[in-house]
């Protein structure tokens, strides 16, 4: 269980600005997934947490320009792979809950022919199984009624269950060894919140899931991840186990960033 | 009814008995929105909690009248905006403004940050245009971003980043009552306590008052004087956030509070849990909508939808068994 699935190596970028300059944005970011464990990337709002991830998932935005760095994936350095391995990778080994996941979703098609085409895509199978399995998986994100919700279009959809139709997308329609989630549950209430995050532990013990979350919730990040990645202004300034990042952690911006939620609890 | 949710002080947003019904496939209906009272005082703030998809986000657009309400009635100060003819509403816009739940999807894709903050400034106030780039620069600094952001588009910047957007351009004409619908959901604890500061700050200058929908609820006791808990359309419980936190009543609030991750390391917290799926807004049954999920339900709760009934000091719950027999 202590291997690396995914591992980033001294990765730098920059953006091209409108001025045509290089405006550096990512400096020698380098984290651990391990094989299995949950890992939290926090930090503060811009320091290229989604950045990194995109990247990850082979979707840097066009203006992003690489300048140094590997990103592997078991030995298989995902930056030198072209669009169509990666393409192969993405849902069946590598899966993501976008930070926005209303825009992530396709307006035009309803929220379960998303998820069976995925289903489909992935499984084969026919039609029905497909949209069977999709049904099946909203039913697991607490959505009421899916058989009637699956016939609905995403703007039908309020804000949270359209997070959690994403998350039933990336988890349970596609069955990834690697699930990154940018954010995925900000707009859920806490009991909502709660038994998502529960499934989404439940489902790395049963499969053996790595999974990167990304997120601004401390709290969830002492209860349910095993290790930690704090960054800052686009470099990774600590990582660690939970316990130690919580208990002991060494760099001042890590223990600002603790203080500052801290108080927010000890005001309210 | 609606005395219980009355605050100190005249409302400068008062809603009553608003209906959104979205009808949906097979001639059924989707009551998104069930009677819903609310009072926001002028410099208060007012936070609207709840179920995700009890109907939070579907009040804030049908007060700002981006959907039309199936029913009730929306006044701002005084001034009645539901019903209110289309046209008329334009000048209502320089008093409410919204900050909108997904960022993403409210700023215009083809504006930088300098026009989206021009605009308001543009349609709504007579004002030179050295004098707009001044309050522009001054808005994007408020909300803890730079000049050079001004040329940005949304795509280029993080989620954080336009949610800040989003703030700026609601405050930009200084309204009396900004709706907040998650503002603060995608950013880091420090960045989140600087806005909420500034939210403070304002309200304190400028005399603002908030509608505040949010899911976090530290933030919520740290920003609001008063809280109303949604659950599948209806208010079920309001009050003073002290109190209501301290003390909740109905048997959803005391779920949501409990449910509350903690920020510090081996704290074990102890759940309530409801049992079964979430119920259907589709067609719902005329009982209790937390019928089939609650821990304390009595064969009396499938009788008619429960109203709020008020426990003193502005607290009010809606749930008789509660209220008969008191903890
Ligand atoms: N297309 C772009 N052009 C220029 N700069 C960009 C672009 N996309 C992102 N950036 C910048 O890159 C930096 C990193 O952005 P990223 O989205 O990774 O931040 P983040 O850590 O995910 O923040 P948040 O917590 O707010 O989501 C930000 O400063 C952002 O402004
Ligand atoms: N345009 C629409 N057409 C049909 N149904 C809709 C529409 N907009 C919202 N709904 C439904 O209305 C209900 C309330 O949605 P709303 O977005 O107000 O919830 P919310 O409390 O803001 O939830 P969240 O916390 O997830 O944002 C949901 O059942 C949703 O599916
Ligand atoms: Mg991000
Ligand atoms: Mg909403």
């Amino acid at each position: 269980m202590s291997g690396v699935l995914l591992e980033v190596e001294n990765y730098s970028g920059a953006f091209w600005s409108p001025t045509n300059e290089l405006v550096p944005v990512l400096h020698q970011v380098s984290y651990r997934l391990k094989t299995g464990a949950m890992t939290a990337v926090v930090g503060e709002t811009g320091s290229g947490k989604s950045l990194v991830a995109l990247s990850i998932f082979g979707i840097q935005p066009a203006a992003f320009v690489c300048t140094s760095g590997r990103i592997l994936y078991r030995d298989t350095d995902l930056l030198g792979i072209d669009e169509k391995e990666m393409r192969s990778l993405r849902g069946a080994e590598i899966s993501m809950v976008f930070q926005d996941a209303r825009a992530a979703l396709n307006p035009v098609f309803t929220v379960g022919r998303q998820l069976a085409d995925v289903y489909q895509l992935q499984h084969g199978g026919g039609r029905s199984a497909a949209m069977a399995k999709a049904i099946e998986a909203l039913r697991q994100v607490s959505i009421p009624e899916p058989e009637r919700r699956a016939r609905q279009y995403p703007h039908e959809f309020s804000g949270g269950m359209a997070q959690r139709a994403m998350i039933a997308m990336a988890a349970l329609t596609c069955r990834p060894s690697l699930l990154i989630l940018d954010e995925p549950t900000t707009g859920l209430d806490v009991t909502i919140q709660s038994d998502i995050m529960e499934l989404i532990v439940e489902l790395s013990r049963q499969r053996g899931l790595t999974t990167c979350l990304i997120t601004h919730d401390l709290g969830v990040v002492a209860e349910i991840c095993d290790e930690v990645v704090v960054m800052n202004a686009g470099r990774v300034v600590e990582t660690g186990t939970t316990e130690a990042i919580f208990t002991a952690p060494t760099e001042t911006y890590t223990r600002r960033l603790l203080a500052a939620s801290q108080l927010l609890e000890a005001a309210a | 009814m609606s005395f219980v949710n009355m605050s100190v002080g005249d409302a400068i947003l008062q809603v009553r008995d608003l209906h959104k019904i979205f009808p949906v496939e097979g001639g059924r209906r989707l009551v998104a929105v069930d009677g819903v009272d609310l009072d926001v005082a002028a410099g208060e703030t007012l936070a609207l909690v709840g179920e995700s998809g009890s109907g939070k986000s579907t009040v804030a657009r049908c007060i700002v009248r981006l959907i039309e309400p199936s029913g009730g009635e929306v006044t701002i100060d005084g001034t009645a905006i539901v019903p209110l003819p289309t046209k008329r509403l334009a000048g209502i816009y320089r008093r409410i403004q919204m900050v909108f739940q997904d960022p993403n999807a409210s700023l215009n894709p083809r504006m930088n940050v300098r026009q989206v903050l021009d605009e308001p400034l543009r349609l709504h106030l007579a004002l030179s245009g050295a004098e707009r780039a001044g309050r522009v620069r001054e808005l994007v600094e408020m909300v803890g971003l730079t000049p050079a952001h001004l040329e940005r588009y949304p795509h280029e910047l993080s989620g954080g980043q336009r949610q800040r957007v989003g703030i700026a351009r609601a405050i930009a004409v200084s309204p009396d009552i900004v709706i907040l619908d998650e503002p603060t959901s995608s950013l880091d604890v420090s960045v989140r306590g600087q806005i909420l500061g500034l939210l403070l700050d304002l309200q304190q200058r400028l005399g603002l008052a908030y509608l505040f929908i949010s899911h976090d609820l530290q933030v919520v006791q740290h920003v609001a004087d008063r809280v109303a808990v949604m659950y599948l359309g209806s208010i079920v419980e309001t009050g003073p956030v002290a109190d209501v936190f301290r003390d909740p009543r109905h048997p959803y609030t005391r779920a949501l509070l409990s449910a509350a991750p903690v920020a510090q390391w081996g704290v074990k917290r102890t759940r309530v849990r409801l049992a079964g799926e979430i119920a259907s807004a589709i067609d719902p049954p005329d009982a209790c909508r937390l019928v089939g999920r609650c821990p304390m339900a009595q064969p009396s709760c499938s009788a008619g939808k429960p109203s709020l009934i008020d426990l003193g000091q502005a607290h009010a719950v809606a749930c008789p068994v509660v209220v008969d027999r008191p903890t």
